[in-house]
């Protein structure tokens, strides 16, 4: 039983690592080719647009596309790089990380749910349109908790 | 346009690759010290048996969703391990696609806790609110999801 208990442990730790390291690498090499160029920038830039409405400025937008697109860990990866390069205020991680726990990978983990009933427009906007404005709803909710909390800690 | 002329475009791209390689590295080994002991974690609640546990004492909050008491197993195995191990018990069930939509909801906003609240933690975040607020939030938004669904 313990045995059992060690044998998936250890196949499935060398499976999650697999799966973190082909897509860890390929991202952050992409990020370091491409972050200079003026078609990256322009990704960037009207990503931001979107999440401004959530409380995040332009140096949030490259790790929270990480992160809807392919999930929290890989977003958090990005803010984790990001805050030791250019020292992101707090606050903008701590809306980064309501935002991307809310939603994340959203094609795939989207997909995951949708194949398992037939396929309606109904069912798409639930599991994602819906999703995605709910994230928003409850990011810009404890945001504004979370500044009033520490606005008074501060008096 | 933006590199120092001395500089070729092919050591340029040579040496982002080298950067980028390092950064690659460095993530993922950050990403793989929390993320291993937080997943042993997780396969040793469900070796002592605290899914079936938590999955028994939250039935009664499934008819809140719609959803047959039945159904808590999928969300707290979602909650505990991850969403593919939760689509798995799923199956077992025979839920309708309105049914399946709001679990999917609840599942999708809380999943994989403790993995990735080890990832939200090494962002400087506290674990444990995190993953509070997770379940918290997938819960009223199935449940305001099955509230509206009838009106549609």
């Amino acid at each position: 039983m313990m045995g059992q208990l060690l044998h998936t442990f250890l196949t499935g730790s060398f499976s999650l690592l697999l799966r973190v390291f082909l897509i860890v690498i390929p991202i952050m090499v992409v990020l370091e080719v491409f972050e200079g160029t003026p078609a990256f920038r322009r990704v960037v830039r009207g990503w931001a647009v979107i999440v401004r409405r959530v409380g995040l400025d332009e140096r949030s937008a490259a790790p929270t596309l990480v992160g809807f697109l392919f999930g929290l860990a890989y977003g958090g990866g990005v803010i984790v790089r990001n805050i030791r390069r250019h020292d992101l205020p707090r606050r903008q991680v701590f809306i980064m990380c309501v935002f991307l726990s809310m939603v994340h990978a959203i094609v795939e983990d989207s997909l995951v749910f949708l194949a398992l009933i037939p396929f309606s427009l109904m069912a798409l906007f639930w599991i994602v349109v819906y999703r995605i404005a709910w994230a928003a709803l409850v990011t810009l909710a404890l945001t504004a908790v979370a500044g009033f909390v520490v606005r008074r800690a501060r008096r | 346009m933006h590199e120092p002329p001395t500089i070729s475009l092919k050591e340029r791209l040579l040496g982002d690759l080298r950067t980028g390689l390092r950064a690659g590295l460095v993530t993922f080994w950050e990403l793989a010290r929390v993320m291993v002991p937080a997943y042993g974690i997780t396969l040793v609640l469900q070796y002592v048996g605290a899914i079936a546990w938590m999955a028994r004492a939250a039935r009664p909050l499934m008819s809140l969703l719609g959803l047959p008491g039945d159904a808590a197993l999928p969300l707290v195995v979602g909650y505990v391990l991850n969403i593919y191990a939760a689509v798995g018990s799923m199956r077992a069930l025979h839920l309708s696609a309105p049914q399946v939509i709001v679990l999917a909801l609840a599942i999708l906003i809380g999943h994989n806790l403790i993995v990735e609240g080890a990832v939200l933690q090494r962002s400087g975040m506290n674990a444990f609110a995190f993953g509070t607020l997770r379940v918290i939030a997938g819960l009223v938004a199935a449940a305001l999801a099955h509230l509206f669904m009838g009106f549609f």
